[in-house]
């Protein structure tokens, strides 16, 4: 699905990215690890060019993503979900996840409510369709976020730390969903600080730190052998 | 000296309430006219292109740096007179004039917009950043993410600073009496200068705009408070 060849990005003179290529094939789930500021997120932003990578080129089903592209057109395919769930606080649970797709898809009202409400069932949360984000807890608002992703009907998501906002008992829930969407078949990229989400979900799990790939591969292989002195270091430290 | 409030209310009130559909109309449109302005404004000067941000930046300078009173009057007399001398240069013979009313709700908008740009514009900024990222990851081009998504949260926020605004703007419409629109200060002072009821007529003018302010400040308030909750 993607292909990313020598990708690099740079802040000014900061440069978080340094040449980074990988393949994401449909289906897989990819979960990336690594410390904070190892460039992760802003990897995962330059998928669907929130960030504009600085050098590098991204195929997208064969196509060449950059800025002159459709942008809006790729977004559609791909959904997104934040550490800070995003949601938008002056519409309802449900107007969330119809907003979209009613302007965007141009879908009818009627079907947006259905489809919306499937969604929420889903995420385990049709009976908040009608309260406000803001009355919701950080886990109910993920799972909501997740839901309003899933309404564009994506062909793949984006995590962005989706746990790490959150309070940890809540965390379950969310984990829960993601995995679900996994054994559904969507495909994922997720950055994570869930070591044991990786494990158990991950099709293949990538270690990043100061804008490389250091090491990727198998969970069982990246958790139980890891090749890398880098690898082993951050793994001891986290699990 | 005799006070003679009953021939003053009898005569001036009429009149005052003649001049109080001037005040609502100079008001709304004028108010109407600012937030348009102050949102385009607010946008150009947060585009980062440096051709709109830096002239909108002496536009502000310009109006901000002088009186109001003197906007309105430059607007009446002088805009006039320089767009007759610019037709001139090109050979034209014309004779513009602006209505008064027109020219005082030019003047107000202007001047108005200009300041609530700036209050239009911290809100805009003030807006999480992830609004606009959520949105734009979920398809909607930028200014789509701009208008639908963030302005409606930022100026849901400035909606008790912007009715302050309003009600400043209502006792402004004073200053339009220097441009000969027959508001409630011009009707006084004629009133006035006929009868030498000085006292009662500039007391039933204070009281005028006072019947007008406190309520509308409570209005403010009350949807103050509402948006709160």
């Amino acid at each position: 699905m993607f292909n990313i060849v020598e990708l690099g990005k740079k802040f000014g003179n900061l440069e978080v990215l340094k040449s980074i290529s990988m393949f994401i094939e449909e289906g897989e789930v990819v979960c990336i690890i690594g410390p904070s500021g190892s460039g992760k997120s802003t990897f995962l932003r330059c998928l669907n060019l929130l960030e504009i990578p600085t050098s590098g080129k991204i195929y997208y089903d064969g196509t060449i993503i950059d800025a002159d592209l459709d942008t809006k057109m790729l977004r559609r395919e791909i959904g997104m979900v934040f550490q800070k769930f995003n949601l938008f606080p002056m519409f309802t649970v449900l107007e969330n996840l119809t907003y979209a797709p009613i302007h965007i898809n141009k879908m009818k009202k009627e079907e947006a409510n259905c489809l919306a409400l499937d969604l929420l069932e889903k995420v385990g949360l049709a009976d908040k369709k009608d309260v406000y984000p803001s009355t919701l807890s950080g886990g109910q608002q993920q799972r909501v976020a997740i839901a309003r992703a899933l309404a564009m009907k994506p062909k793949m998501l984006l995590f962005d730390e989706p746990t790490s906002a959150l309070d940890p008992e809540l965390v379950g829930d969310v984990l829960e969903v993601m995995k679900q969407l996994a054994a559904e078949g969507m495909t994922m990229v997720v950055v994570t600080h869930e070591m044991g989400f990786a494990r158990e979900v991950a099709d293949r799990v990538i270690f990043m730190d100061k804008g490389y790939i250091v090491e990727e591969g198998k969970p069982e292989k990246i958790f139980n052998n890891p090749e890398n002195q880098r690898t082993r270091e951050f793994l001891a430290r986290v699990l | 000296m005799i006070l003679n409030f009953s021939k003053a209310a009898t005569l001036l009130i009429p009149s005052l309430l003649h001049g109080f559909s001037v005040v609502v109309q100079a008001t709304i449109l004028g108010f109407l006219l600012a937030i348009l302005l102050g949102m385009l404004v607010a946008i150009g000067r947060l585009s980062n292109i440096k051709v709109i941000t830096g002239p909108l930046y002496l536009f502000l300078e310009l109006i901000r740096g002088t009186p109001l009173l003197v906007q309105l009057v430059y607007i009446y007399y002088v805009v006039p007179l320089l767009l007759n001398l610019l037709a001139s240069l090109f050979g034209y013979k014309t004779d513009v004039q602006i209505a008064s009313l027109t020219a005082g709700i030019l003047g107000l908008g202007i001047n108005y917009g200009c300041y609530m740009s700036e209050v239009i514009r911290a809100s805009i900024l003030s807006i999480d950043r992830g609004q606009t990222e959520a949105a734009l990851a979920l398809g909607f081009g930028k200014y789509q993410a701009l208008f639908r998504i963030v302005m409606p949260q930022a100026l849901r926020s400035i909606i008790p600073s912007l009715g302050n605004y309003l009600v400043m703007m209502v006792k402004d419409t004073s200053l339009l009496a220097y441009v000969a629109v027959n508001e409630l200060l011009l009707r006084t002072q004629t009133f006035a200068s006929q009868t030498f009821l000085t006292i009662e007529s500039y007391t039933f003018l204070a009281l005028a705009y006072l019947i007008i302010s406190i309520p509308l400040s409570y209005l403010v308030k009350r949807l103050e408070t509402k948006l709160k909750n």
